[in-house]
């Protein structure tokens, strides 16, 4: 469904990605650890097509396409989906305006039939009830004075909403205290399906606890150094990030 | 302009308003009209006024237009009071009872009454005084004179409808009495038409003790018409004041917002949007007097431009030695659209206590990209999100009105001057 060959990426004329090969099937749900600086946001970024980052080689097909032709509305359209690392406040910008112009800009460029009023309405209130997201937020600006948990909270109401078939997840966990994230785990959970893949970038093993990918992989200075299955981050929770970068430098040499 | 000589001679009002009048032009003689020399107009430059309406620019012309031109705000129930190029028309107006209301000229026609002479009475020494008001003193005859009594709570709008295109001096006076209530709206409106003039409006507005005034001044002329107006408020104890000031019409306009908290605990709110588009030209110079203890003043002020329009906003706050405990905020926000376009944006504070919370901030800028980016990641096209970001900034100093039925129609007039803002219908709701 998504594959990434030898991608290379730049922000303000500085390699972060430096060959990025990675290939992610339809329902499966992978995790990209990692230190900081590392280009895990990098990868997430490009994926959705912020500016400032230019691709200076390699290629990102997804579902056959050239993913990194598209606009980020068009990467929407075709399902690609963002949660924010940190969501921006739009304040005067109401969420369920937001969430219902998106969702109709997707159902018109996919041929559908677009959603009137009470039909949407019905459908974001079903939403939020999956993150415990209460109904008065829906009315609110776009994060508009919300708290960290309830900003995160509302990134994952807004994949449900518009039900990506890939979403990238990242660091949804960062500032979440234990009951936020076990709600979000809950929310992400409940998302899950055969279509539908996810892509988790994180620090922390913890949010892995909750939600349990089927592949692990280690990001370090740019590349994908290892790759594995859930046990991989277990082994990265208690060894850390250093043993994988020295065995990766033996087996270049 | 070689000869500033106004002729009051055959102009209506007793002997007493004679005398003012005659005054009136002899300050104007004296201190012509404000140039670039002038702190206060800086930035703002009249010459366009002469050069486009003549040398004796400052003469009245009919209006083209007809009340039957304008419709007025759909849906809103007021008393509708209608001046066509600058002449009251009873028969098309709508006077409230149990209210002292007149109209300037009707005053004016009765010798016996001296109430219209406090309005002629010049005061040199006032904040941002200048010619506009000289020229307005010596040419008025028309606007609005009104008292509403104490304890008054005036159940529908007075709602002042301009109709213009046309060159006019307008005098307003409106008194609440202690306790009075009312919402007062002065409404500029002209039409595509070709001619040209100078609205030149004066609005003195006096609330007693716990008055409560809410005034919405929307300024939508023609696009080459020249509007300066004046609003000059004096407020007692615990009185409080709203102003809700939309710019969007005339090729220049200018308007001094004075206002005096004169006594213990009054309060005032002046919220102000401007969008302008083409070369308009828009300045607002607030000056809020903190003359007493516990009063309040808040200031917000937005302004979208796009094309060459250029805008200014100065708000001058005074707060006097005894005015302890003030409290008064103000912020500017200014978006523009365009490289071209320009924004001179100055707060001015001046304390002479201790005893005071004064805050203020302005921002100058473009769009933010994170925001951008966010609704794009959502699926809204590029443009859809540029309009939205744009309705949203703006939107957020028209929340605070208490009509809803103006705050549509302000948003519907303001979003259809700027380009590609075309269906935002389910954002309105």
């Amino acid at each position: 469904m998504l594959r990434i060959e030898q991608l290379h990426a730049s922000v303000a004329g500085k390699e972060i990605l430096k060959g990025i090969n990675l290939t992610i099937g339809a329902g499966e749900v992978h995790a990209i650890m990692g230190p900081n600086g590392s280009g895990k946001s990098t990868l997430s970024n490009v994926i959705a097509g912020r500016d400032g980052y230019e691709v200076t080689a390699g290629s990102v097909t997804y579902h056959g396409k050239d993913l990194l032709a598209m606009k980020p509305e068009e990467r929407a359209w075709e399902g690609v989906f963002l949660a924010f690392q940190y969501p921006v406040e739009i304040p005067g910008v109401n969420n369920t305006y937001m969430l219902k112009a998106g969702v109709n800009a997707k159902r018109k460029h996919q041929g559908e039939q677009e959603l009137d009023a009470m039909d949407f309405m019905q459908l974001v209130k079903a939403k939020a009830k999956l993150v415990e997201l209460d109904q008065s937020f829906l009315s609110r600006g776009v994060n508009e004075g919300f708290s960290g948990g309830e900003k995160k909270r509302n990134e994952i109401f807004q994949m449900a909403v518009l039900e990506p078939s890939l979403a990238l997840l990242d660091e949804t966990d960062s500032g979440l205290d234990i009951d936020a994230l076990r709600i979000v785990a809950q929310g992400v959970n409940a998302l899950r399906n055969a279509e539908r893949s996810i892509v988790m970038v994180t620090h922390y093993q913890r949010l892995l606890d909750y939600i349990e990918p089927d592949f692990v992989h280690v990001l370090a200075d740019g590349q994908i150094l290892k790759s594995g299955d859930k046990h991989l981050a277990l082994e990265l929770e208690e060894r850390g990030y250093d043993w994988v970068k020295v065995e990766a430098e033996q087996a270049a040499a | 302009m070689s000869d500033m000589a106004l002729n009051t001679a055959a102009l209506p009002g007793d002997a007493g308003v004679q005398t003012l009048r005659a005054q009136a032009a002899e300050v104007f003689a004296r201190t012509g009209l404000p140039g670039r020399r002038d702190e206060d107009w800086k930035y703002t430059d009249i010459s366009r006024i002469s050069a486009t309406l003549g040398e004796a620019w400052w003469s009245p012309t009919p209006s083209e237009l007809s009340e039957t031109d304008f419709s007025g705000i759909e849906g809103l129930d007021a008393y509708r009071i209608v001046f066509v190029g600058g002449e009251f028309l009873p028969e098309q107006s709508d006077i409230p009872e149990g209210v002292t209301l007149q109209s300037l000229s009707a005053l004016l026609a009765d010798d016996a009454d001296e109430r219209s002479h406090c309005l002629f009475r010049l005061d040199e020494s006032a904040p941002l005084f200048n010619g506009f008001l000289a020229a307005n003193s010596a040419l008025a005859s028309d606007g609005l004179c009104a008292c509403i009594g104490a304890n008054v709570k005036l159940d529908k709008p007075l709602y002042m409808v301009h109709i213009g295109n046309s060159t006019s001096h307008i005098l307003n006076g409106l008194m609440l009495g202690q306790g009075a209530e009312a919402t007062l709206i002065e409404h500029f409106v002209g039409g595509d038409s070709n001619s040209a003039g100078l609205n030149n409006i004066a609005t003195y507005l006096r609330l007693a003790d716990n008055a409560g005034l809410t005034h919405y001044r929307l300024q939508m002329e023609g696009t080459k018409q020249f509007h300066i107006g004046r609003v000059e408020v004096k407020q007692a104890g615990n009185s409080r004041y709203t102003l809700h000031a939309v710019e969007l019409g005339a090729s220049l306009s200018r308007a001094d917002i004075v206002v005096n908290l004169a006594e213990t605990g009054a309060s005032c709110d002046l919220n102000g949007l401007f969008v302008a588009s083409g070369r308009q030209h828009i300045d607002h110079h607030t000056r809020i007097d903190h003359n007493a203890p516990y009063c309040r003043s808040r200031e917000s002020y937005r302004t979208v431009l796009d094309g060459r329009a250029h805008a200014v906003f100065n708000g001058k706050i005074v707060v006097a030695e005894g005015a302890v405990k003030t409290d008064s905020a103000q912020s500017n926000g200014n978006l523009l659209l365009s490289r071209n376009a320009e924004i001179d944006t100055k707060p001015e504070l001046e304390i002479y206590n201790d005893d005071v919370k004064c805050a203020h901030g302005v921002t100058v800028g473009q769009l933010d990209e994170d925001q951008l980016f966010y609704l794009k990641s959502r699926g809204l096209s590029e443009e859809e999100a540029r309009q939205l970001l744009t309705f949203a900034f703006a939107d957020e100093v028209l929340v605070g009105m208490d009509s809803k039925l103006i705050r549509r129609f302000i948003e519907q007039a303001a979003f259809s001057k700027l380009p590609n803002m075309s269906d935002l219908e389910g954002f309105l709701e």
